[in-house]
């Protein structure tokens, strides 16, 4: 005799729903070996708000490390501050964290 | 010797007539050169693709503004004063533009490392760049402070 397997329940495949977030994406400045220290800390008061310590220490740990990540912000305006890092002539790049 | 003051809210850079023929010196002989500076760097993407885009939209963008920067310094130093008043956006123009120029001050002298102060060779300091990024870095620092007091 033949046997007929029972049909197994059929699940409704699940919903999921897929969000696109845009995550920040990382602002950094890289160390050249013309540009002031002075200068430097002046750009990232005027460019972020940062105060006198803040910009400090970015700056020394670009300097120390050769880099350091300023700002997380979504692409665009990652790059609008790119460009204006560049118009004060420092090296900035934008990076996916 | 060039002095950067601040009064009353507003930028004074006392310069005599010999150092404002200096400046504009400096400026029409690098100037030319920071098209090629340029050519090789600042980089904003590690992925071409994304960095041909910005070479295409934005980087012009950064290039007009650069010109434009050294076209206040220019103007200024033209004006035939001893005493230039800046305004704030002024001194940026200034601080901005010396920065490009001591950037190709610093790639014609091959200045790649920290502490090039200190083992420069003589004759890199025998080198009118040199004395240049001296100069607009002596300049740089003067207006920095004027800025932030």
């Amino acid at each position: 005799m033949a046997t007929t397997a029972a049909p197994s329940p059929v699940k409704s495949p699940e919903r999921r729903e897929h969000v696109t977030r845009e995550f920040g994406w990382n602002v950094l400045v890289w160390n050249d070996p013309i540009t002031l220290m002075s200068y430097v800390v002046l750009v990232f008061r005027r460019l972020f708000g940062y105060d006198h310590e803040t910009a400090t220490k970015l700056m020394l740990q670009v300097h120390n490390e050769g880099r350091a990540v300023v700002a997380t912000q979504p692409r665009e305006q990652a790059e609008v501050t790119v460009a204006r890092l560049h118009a004060f002539g420092l090296q900035a790049t934008l990076a996916r964290p | 010797m060039a002095q950067v003051l601040r009064r009353r809210g507003r930028i004074q850079v006392k310069l005599d007539a010999r150092e404002r023929e200096a400046l504009l010196s400096i400026v029409d002989g690098l100037a030319p050169r920071l098209e090629a500076s340029l050519a090789t760097g600042p980089r904003a993407y590690d992925e071409p693709e994304m960095q041909a885009e910005y070479d295409r939209w934005v980087r012009p963008e950064v290039d007009r503004g650069r010109e434009a920067d050294i076209a206040v310094v220019r103007d200024s130093l033209s004006a035939g004063e001893n005493t230039l008043p800046l305004t704030e956006a002024q001194a940026l123009s200034w601080l901005r533009a010396f920065n490009h120029l001591r950037i190709a001050a610093g790639g014609v002298l091959g200045i790649e490392d920290d502490g090039w102060e200190e083992h420069i060779d003589p004759a890199a300091q025998r080198r009118p760049e040199y004395g240049i990024l001296l100069a607009l870095g002596y300049l740089q620092e003067e207006l920095v402070a004027a800025l932030q007091s």
